[in-house]
């Protein structure tokens, strides 16, 4: 606010020796722009954001886009939940789809190998398949 | 039999036209991959703050929504 009164003072009357706070104000915003620019390449020397660009480009603008967001205010929303929802959904499904896919195919080994072996051969396996949790408890 | 045979030679006929195509449009995908890599590799601030600016904004619009 006075700055501005010593502003206007100077345009009305510049041979007065206000003029140098004109140049004291714009070199002092030369300062603060060289400091942003500074501590910005200090930031990005520290978090060395090129090397992540250059190893992983997607990852990191994704990275980006996801502070932005955090920062939006977007984390307690509907639509972080069903983002949420769909990943679970999607995570589950390829996690727990190969079990039972194996799971079923042991089964299938299992039935086929009663049928084919005879009536003993069974007998004996599921003889050891009932015994492990007998045994465990 | 020859509806075998004529099966046959149209899964030809069509996988034949449209292979150049896939080519093509595998051949664009890749070069495009590349250009985009190379724009954010070459220009990672300006990148990251757009991205961190246009999550910001669909942050603001998923909550307001």
């Amino acid at each position: 606010m006075k700055r501005m009164v010593v502003m206007e003072t100077s345009e009305q009357n510049p041979s007065n020796g206000h003029r140098t706070d004109a140049s004291w104000v714009n070199d002092s915003a030369h300062k603060a722009w060289a400091r942003t620019r500074g501590a910005v390449s200090e930031l990005k020397r520290a978090a060395a954001i090129e090397e992540r660009v250059n190893r992983n480009p997607y990852g990191t603008v994704a990275a980006a886009l996801g502070i932005g967001y955090v920062l939006g205010g977007g984390i307690f929303t509907s639509l972080t939940s069903r983002i949420v929802a769909l990943g679970l959904r999607i995570g589950i499904r390829l996690a727990v789809l190969p079990m039972l896919k194996d799971e079923i195919s042991v089964l299938a080994d299992a039935l086929g190998g009663e049928g084919g072996e005879g009536s003993e051969g069974s007998k004996g396996r599921r003889g050891g398949k009932a015994a492990k949790p007998s045994g465990e408890r | 039999m020859e509806i075998a045979e004529q099966i046959e030679s149209t899964v030809r006929d069509v996988g034949a036209r449209v292979r150049p195509q896939l080519d093509d449009a595998k051949r664009r995908l890749t070069s495009l991959n590349g250009n985009v890599t190379g724009y954010i590799k070459a220009n990672p601030g300006r990148c990251l703050l757009g991205a961190i600016a246009v999550g910001f904004l669909v942050g603001k619009i998923a909550r307001r929504v």
